[in-house]
């Protein structure tokens, strides 16, 4: 495919400034990711005490 | 350029639209084959069109220009009436911007992507957004960022950001910069406190620091994947879904709800106003001064397409949100004073037609609104059924006497210059333009309505 479809000008830098707001937002994602992860450790724990407990029981 | 080209269809490429038998159809060029075979192949057309997101069209094997770059000819559905993006309100503005993000996904998941990002892409039709050019999509290369990205923030994200921090009224900004608000310009257009933002550190203030400056062309060569378009998309769309504008605070106007006008007033006049509208051959309306849209969305209700317009973007917001709510999708709400409607603007002042011309409907009702023209702006009778009778040729108009409440209102500060404002000078004016079909005196206001046809209707149209 042609690269002549460029007929709008995407902006000076504009490649550039996408490649760091990706980065930026992938960083803010994992964080995010991680967060949600350490946030559900805590509370599944704490919220799913009882459910967890029950299905231990009821396995053994 | 072929001869029958339409003058805001000259910058992509890849085809352009054009008139032919007084129908507007696009021409596919060469150069956009294989792209527009994509678009087709891939199932991305199929979906789109299904979902009302993209203008449906039919193929025609035969060309109908002069233009020698042809490759198919398409017949897209006929547009029912073109609005522009300075003339939406912001609730119109942030669904388009949500219409163009989710094209891009929706492209990305068939390989392909959205070469462009401008709202005049865009109309409105049943209530909803829709794109109209079906050449805006090429194939997908993950290893480039998004092209339009830059167009899209200044295009969509730069007038809601102002509306949002600033007032609404700042959408009509658009109209001056068509191209989309430069950066530059809204980074001081903007609160220093909107800086606060994330997305708006990201999106507006990081590029603009960035792009100050420097003098890159396109071709920088910058690894990219589909996981940062991505990111960037769903950045964009958390972006713009979480703008609010600046005026929502404020209250619905309810002119019928403050006014000292009583409620016999009101079930008078919508008594008589639907006889008038349901006798009428009219199939569309253009409602001045709209106002709650009360008696637009009365049309609407009786199977007419209406086009509602107001000066006050807060009653266009409104509507076009209750006519959401209610489906009602045969109204359209527009932010345009009448006395000031948008103008030709683009290249050669013919790229965006001015409002008078593109508004084609056969009724215009103005209901309260000419004290507001001939008081409030001066401008006489004669003039107001000149317009008026090249608005539309049938017209519902409502005579507001000079000891009326309102008149008296606007009247308070200023001299009063208006010697001839009485129902036989208004009446004398009109009978030049229009023939008085029926006159309705509505008892509980001392207001009169008026039915007129155009001079030049038979009756037999």
């Amino acid at each position: 495919m042609k690269q002549f479809f460029l007929y709008i000008d995407p902006g000076s830098g504009s490649y550039l400034v996408q490649a760091i707001i990706a980065a930026v937002l992938g960083g803010l994602f994992y964080f995010k990711q991680k967060w949600l992860k350490v946030k559900a450790f805590f509370s599944g724990k704490k919220k799913g005490q009882e459910p967890e407990n029950t299905g231990k029981h009821d396995g053994q | 350029m072929a001869s029958n080209q339409h003058p805001a269809s000259f910058r992509d490429p890849a085809g352009f639209i054009f008139e032919h038998d007084g129908k507007f159809y696009r021409q596919v060029n060469q150069c956009y084959a294989d792209q527009y075979n994509l678009l087709k192949s891939s199932g991305l057309y199929d979906r789109l069109q299904k979902e009302n997101r993209l203008l449906a069209h039919t193929e025609l094997d035969t060309c109908l220009t002069d233009n020698t770059d042809w490759y198919k000819t398409l017949l897209p559905a006929q547009v029912t009436f073109m609005s522009y993006p300075y003339e939406w309100g912001f609730s119109q503005w942030r669904d388009a911007a949500l219409l163009t993000l989710n094209l891009l996904k929706t492209a990305i998941q068939y390989g392909m992507i959205l070469k462009d990002a401008t709202p005049f892409n865009i109309y409105f039709e049943n209530g909803s957004p829709v794109w109209l050019d079906s050449l805006s999509f090429e194939k997908y290369d993950a290893t480039k960022p998004w092209i339009a990205y830059r167009q899209y923030v200044e295009c969509f994200v730069a007038p809601l950001l102002l509306a949002s921090h600033r007032s609404h009224e700042l959408l009509k900004l658009f109209q001056l910069y068509p191209d989309g608000i430069p950066l530059k310009m809204l980074a001081k257009l903007l609160p220093l406190k909107s800086r606060l933002n994330i997305h708006v550190l990201l999106h507006v203030v990081l590029p603009n620091s960035l792009t100050a400056g420097k003098k890159k062309g396109p071709h920088e060569t910058v690894p990219f994947t589909r996981q940062k378009l991505m990111h960037i998309a769903d950045d964009l769309e958390s972006f713009v879904r979480s703008l609010k504008s600046a005026n929502s605070e404020k209250k619905w106007s309810n002119y019928y709800g403050e006014t000292v006008l009583s409620h016999e007033y009101l079930n008078e006049k919508k008594d008589c106003v639907k006889e008038w509208l349901e006798q009428l051959p009219a199939r569309s309306v253009l409602d001045l001064g709209t106002n709650t849209g009360l008696f637009a969305q009365m049309a609407a209700g009786i199977g007419k397409f209406t086009v509602a317009v107001d000066a006050d973007l807060d009653c266009i917001d409104a509507l076009y949100l209750d006519c959401k709510q209610k489906r009602v999708t045969n109204l359209l709400p527009l932010s345009v004073d009448i006395s000031n409607p948008s103008p030709a603007i683009g290249w050669d002042n013919k790229e965006r037609p001015a409002f008078l011309t593109r508004i084609k409907t056969e009724l215009c009702m103005a209901l309260a609104i000419m004290h507001h023209l001939v008081i409030g702006k001066n401008i006489g009778f004669f003039q107001l059924a000149t317009t008026f009778s090249q608005l539309a040729p049938w017209l519902i108009i409502e005579f507001i006497p000079k000891d009326d409440p309102k008149v008296v209102l606007l009247l308070q500060d200023r001299e009063d210059i208006f010697e001839d404002y009485r129902e036989s000078s208004f009446t004398e004016a009109f009978s030049l333009r229009f023939i008085i079909e029926k006159r309705k005196p509505l008892h509980h206001a001392g207001r009169i309505l008026f039915l007129m046809r155009r001079k030049d209707l038979s009756l037999e149209n």
